[in-house]
C-alpha cells in the first residue's frame, strides 16, 4: 500500500488544473518526485509543493495507492482526471471537473464538487458526501456522450443539467436536483430522491427515477400504466417523443 | 534579390510533361526562372533522392465563412482535438474538421499545399469569407460563387436571356471578390424556403417557373460566353439519396454540347462520394461508380472530384438545404439551417463515419472507385470535400490508397461484406504512381481552375515559386507495398516553399507569409449591365435586408488581391 497525504498550506485565488493529482501518476514515486509534479496556476507552471505539504508511506502500484487530501481545496481542477485505479479521498471540498473521464478506483469527496464532478467518466465510482454542482456526470459542450460508465453518489443536492448526454452508468442524487436532469440521456440511470424539474427533455434510452415532487413534466411524454419498484408506485411514462425516444420516466406517485 | 536553386530532385511537374525527371528548379524573386547564375547568396538545396512537386492545389475544400463558422459554434467538442500550442512565429491551433483559421493555413502548408479554393460563398456573406481569408496564413486562396438558387439567376433562365444572366454573374463575381461559379442542388436552395425540395433535373422550382436542367445549362453558357477561367462547379441535384448515379450521368449529359471557351472542361462535378449512388433505398443501397466512371472514360467535357470519405469524425456543410435537414433526421443528430435571403439555403450536420456501417463503407468505396477506374488522372481530382467527407489533413492517406492495392486490401478487411458485394473496389487493381498523383494534387486542379497561366500548378519558368519537395525516393520505394512510407512522406513534406521562401521544414513552420486572394473582374456590355441593374435595385429595394449600396465586398476586406479579367471576346 502506498500512502499520499496532501495537506493545503496555500490557497490560491485563481484556478490550479490538477489533472496529474491521480493515483496512477503518484504511484511508486518518491516524495520529493511527488512535490515537484507539474502544476498549473492559471497560465504559470508550477509544482505540487508551492500548494501542498506531502507525506507519504510505503511504494505501490496504482492500485495499492491512495491519496488523501486534507483540507478544502475549492479552486483546484480536474482532481483524478482519467485515473483508472486506486483512491483519492478529499476531506473538503472540490472545485469543477473531479474525477473527468475516470475509468476505474474510487474518488470520495467528504465536502461538496463543483460543476462537472465525473464528467464523461466511463468506470469507477465517485462519492460526494455534500452538494454537487452543474453538469454531474454531464459531456463538455458540444459532446455527445457525458458518462459512459461507473457509479455517481450524491448525498446532498445537484444543481442543473446532471447527467445530459449521459450515455451509461449510474447516478444516485440523495437530494434534490436542479433543472433538466438526464437531459439527452442516451442509456444511462439516474436516480433522485428529492425534487427536481423538467427531467428527461430529449431523452432516447435510459432510466430516470424521481422519488420527490416533480414541478414540470416535458409534454412529450407517453404515459404508461403505473409500475410499483421496490414497494414504491411510480407513475411511468416513456419519451422524449420529440427524439423518438424509449427512455423510461418514474415519477412517484 | 533572393535566389535559391533545388538540386537533384526528381521532378514531377506534368503540366510541363515532366515525369520524375532528375533536374534543378531554379528560383529568383519569388518566381521559376530557367537557370540562374550562381552567386555567393544562392541558397542551395540538395534534393538528390528527393522528389519534387509544384505547391499543392485544392480547387474543393470549405475552408471558410459562415458555414465553417456555423460548424464551430455548434461542435465546441472539436476544437479538443487538434490543440497545438503557439510558437515563436505560429499562432494557437485547434479542432480537427472546423479548425480555427490559423490551423487551416499552417496545416494546408505543412501538407505541402500552397493554394486553396473555398468551394461555396453566398454572395451575401462574402465578407465574412474574406475576412476568415485574411486570417488563414501561408497559402493563396479564392473562392467560388453560388448561384444555383438565385432568384435573380432564375428569373433569367425563365426569360432565356443568358446575356442578362452573365451580366449578373460578372456583377455577382465582382461583388463577393469570387472567382468562379458554383451550382448547388439548382433550384433546391429555393424550393427549401417553402420545405419542399426537387425530384430530379426536371422538377419545376416553385414560383419560378425553371427547372434544375434549364438553371444549370443557362448557368453554363453564361460561364463560356464570360469567358471564366474555370467552368461552372456543380453540385448535383439528389446528392445525398441512393439512386441518384443517375441524375449525375444525366446532368453529364446535359452539357454535351456546350462548347467550352477555352482549353478545359465545361463542368466540374463535385464530390463523387456522395453522387454516385445506386440502389434504391438505404437498404438495397450500392455504388454505382463504375456507371459514372464509364461516362467520364467517354467524355471529356466533365471532371470530377472525390470527395473522398475518411472514417471518424466529419462536419458536413454545404448550401444544399433539404439534403442536411433529411440527413439530420436520419443520424437525430444536431443541425444547423440557413436562409440566404434572395440566394441560397444551407445546412451543417456533424458526423461520424463508422466502419462496418455498410453504407459508410460503400461511400468510401466510391471515391476510391471513381478514381481509380476513370483512366485519365486529370479528370478526376484528390479531394475529401473537406470537412464533408473528412478533414483535408488526411489527404496522405488516400494518396497511399490511390497508390497500393494492398492497402486497400488490408483497410476492405476492416469493412463489412457488404461493401465487397455492393462495389468493384476488391477487383481494382490499378496503382497510381507518382506522377498520377502530382497530377490529382496539383497539377490538374490547378488546370480545371484555370489557373495554370497566373502561375500555379507547375514548375515552368515565371510561374509562382510554390514548391513541395517530399522525402521520398521513388528508386527505392515500392509504393505498392511500402505505402505506409509513402504516407508519411506526404504527411511531412521536407520543404514546402511558397513564393520563393521556406515556410515549412520536416514538418515545422519556419515562416507565415500572407497569401493572396484570386477573383475575377469579368466586363459585359454595357446594355446587358443597364437591364440587369433595373432588375437589382427593385430586389434590393423589396426583399433584400441590406442595401445595394453595402452590399459589395469592399477592396480593403480582401488582402492581396490578384485580379484576373474576363469578359466577351
Ligand atoms: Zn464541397
Amino acid at each position: 500500500m502506498q500512502t499520499v497525504t496532501l495537506i493545503p498550506v496555500m490557497q490560491s485565488k485563481i484556478s490550479i488544473e490538477a489533472e496529474t493529482i491521480t493515483p496512477n501518476n503518484f504511484a511508486g514515486k518518491t516524495r520529493e518526485e511527488i512535490e515537484n509534479i507539474t502544476i498549473w496556476e492559471g497560465n504559470h507552471k508550477t509544482r505540487l509543493f508551492e500548494f501542498f505539504k506531502i507525506a507519504l508511506e510505503g511504494k505501490d502500484s496504482p492500485e495499492n495507492t491512495k491519496i488523501i487530501i486534507n483540507g478544502s481545496i475549492p479552486r483546484v481542477k480536474r482532481v483524478g482526471e482519467g485515473m483508472t485505479d486506486g483512491m483519492i479521498l478529499i476531506n473538503g471540498d472540490v472545485d469543477m471537473h473531479v474525477g473527468a473521464k475516470m475509468q476505474g478506483g474510487v474518488i470520495t469527496v467528504k465536502g461538496n464538487a463543483d460543476s462537472w464532478a465525473g464528467r464523461e467518466m466511463k468506470g469507477g465510482e465517485i462519492i460526494i458526501g455534500g452538494d454537487a454542482g452543474y453538469y454531474l456526470g454531464a459531456g463538455y459542450r458540444g459532446e455527445s456522450c457525458g458518462m459512459r460508465g461507473g457509479k455517481i453518489i450524491v448525498f446532498g443536492d445537484v444543481k442543473d443539467y446532471a447527467g445530459e448526454h449521459i450515455c451509461g452508468g449510474e447516478i444516485l442524487i440523495k437530494g434534490s436536483a436542479g433543472l433538466m436532469p438526464g437531459i439527452s440521456n442516451n442509456g444511462g440511470i439516474i436516480t433522485i430522491e428529492g425534487n427536481t424539474e423538467i427531467p428527461g427533455a430529449e431523452m432516447k434510452k435510459g432510466t430516470i427515477k424521481i422519488n420527490g415532487v416533480v414541478e414540470t413534466l416535458v409534454p412529450s411524454y407517453k404515459q404508461e400504466d403505473d409500475e410499483e419498484i421496490d414497494g414504491i408506485v411510480y407513475n411511468k411514462y416513456t419519451g422524449d417523443v420529440v427524439a423518438g425516444g424509449k427512455g423510461s420516466l418514474y415519477i412517484k406517485k | 534579390m533572393s535566389e535559391l536553386l533545388i538540386k537533384n530532385g526528381r521532378v514531377f511537374d506534368p503540366i510541363n510533361s515532366i515525369n520524375g525527371d532528375i533536374m534543378d528548379i531554379a528560383i529568383k524573386n519569388g518566381k521559376i526562372v530557367d537557370d540562374i547564375s550562381l552567386s555567393p547568396d544562392t541558397k542551395v538545396i540538395d534534393a538528390s533522392s528527393m522528389i519534387v512537386m509544384p505547391g499543392g492545389v485544392d480547387a474543393h475544400s470549405h475552408i471558410a465563412g459562415s458555414k465553417v463558422n456555423s460548424g464551430r459554434i455548434m461542435c465546441p467538442n472539436d476544437s479538443r482535438s487538434g490543440i497545438e500550442k503557439r510558437t515563436k512565429i505560429t499562432r494557437p491551433c485547434s479542432g480537427y474538421t472546423v479548425p480555427n483559421t490559423f490551423a487551416m493555413g499552417y496545416r494546408y502548408a505543412k501538407l505541402g499545399y500552397t493554394t486553396v479554393f473555398e468551394a461555396a460563398i453566398p454572395i451575401l456573406h462574402a465578407r465574412h469569407t474574406h475576412e476568415e481569408f485574411g486570417d488563414i496564413p501561408i497559402i493563396d486562396k479564392g473562392g467560388l460563387v453560388l448561384f444555383g438558387s438565385n432568384w435573380q439567376v432564375m428569373e433569367a433562365v425563365r426569360e432565356n436571356d443568358i446575356e442578362k444572366l452573365a451580366a449578373y454573374i460578372a456583377w455577382g463575381l465582382s461583388a463577393s471578390r469570387g472567382y468562379g461559379v458554383k451550382i448547388v442542388n439548382p433550384g433546391g436552395g429555393e424550393a427549401w424556403g417553402f420545405g419542399k425540395n426537387v425530384s430530379g433535373l426536371h422538377d419545376t422550382v416553385p414560383n419560378f417557373d425553371v427547372t434544375p436542367a434549364e438553371i444549370i445549362t443557362g448557368l453554363a453558357k453564361a460561364n463560356e460566353m464570360l469567358h471564366l477561367p474555370h467552368s461552372i462547379h456543380l453540385h448535383c441535384n439528389l446528392l445525398g439519396k441512393p439512386g441518384n448515379y443517375k441524375t449525375t450521368i444525366e446532368t453529364m449529359k446535359l452539357l454535351e454540347n456546350i462548347k467550352p471557351s477555352m482549353d478545359r472542361q465545361v463542368v466540374h462535378i463535385t464530390h463523387m462520394t456522395f453522387n454516385a449512388w445506386g440502389g434504391t433505398n438505404w437498404g438495397d443501397f450500392e455504388s454505382k461508380a463504375d456507371a459514372v466512371a464509364d461516362y467520364l472514360n467517354q467524355h471529356d467535357h466533365v471532371t470530377v472530384d472525390m470527395g473522398q470519405l475518411i472514417f471518424g469524425n466529419a462536419t458536413t456543410m454545404t448550401a444544399d438545404g433539404p439534403m442536411q435537414y433529411a440527413n439530420a433526421r436520419l443520424l437525430a443528430t444536431k443541425w444547423t439551417n440557413g436562409d440566404v435571403e434572395l440566394e441560397d439555403a444551407s445546412g451543417v450536420v456533424p458526423l461520424s463515419y463508422i466502419r462496418k456501417m455498410y453504407i459508410h463503407d460503400i461511400m468510401w468505396a466510391v471515391g476510391l472507385e471513381v478514381a481509380l477506374l476513370t483512366k485519365n488522372p486529370w479528370q478526376v481530382l484528390l479531394t475529401t470535400d473537406h470537412p464533408n467527407g473528412g478533414p483535408f489533413v488526411n489527404y496522405p492517406e488516400v494518396i497511399a490508397l490511390l497508390m497500393s492495392a494492398r492497402k486497400r486490401e488490408e483497410e476492405m478487411l476492416k469493412l463489412s461484406n457488404k461493401m465487397r458485394d455492393r462495389t468493384t473496389l476488391s477487383g481494382i487493381e490499378r496503382e497510381l504512381d507518382w506522377y498520377d498523383i502530382a497530377i490529382k494534387t496539383r497539377a490538374s486542379h490547378a488546370k480545371i481552375l484555370g489557373l495554370t497561366d497566373h502561375g500555379k500548378g507547375h514548375l515552368g519558368a515565371y510561374a509562382d515559386a510554390d514548391v513541395t519537395i517530399y522525402h521520398i525516393n521513388p528508386d527505392q520505394v515500392d509504393a505498392g507495398r511500402e505505402h505506409a512510407t509513402v504516407k508519411k512522406a506526404f504527411e511531412k513534406p521536407a520543404y514546402t516553399i511558397k513564393d520563393g521562401e521556406f515556410v515549412v521544414r520536416n514538418g515545422e513552420i519556419t515562416a507565415t507569409p500572407e497569401g493572396r486572394t484570386f477573383w475575377v473582374n469579368a466586363s459585359v456590355p454595357e446594355e446587358d449591365n443597364t437591364r440587369l441593374m433595373k432588375d437589382l435595385r427593385l430586389k434590393f429595394r423589396k426583399y433584400y435586408s441590406i442595401n445595394l449600396a453595402n452590399y459589395m465586398v469592399q477592396d480593403n476586406y480582401v488582402k492581396h488581391p490578384v485580379v484576373i479579367k474576363a469578359g466577351g471576346s
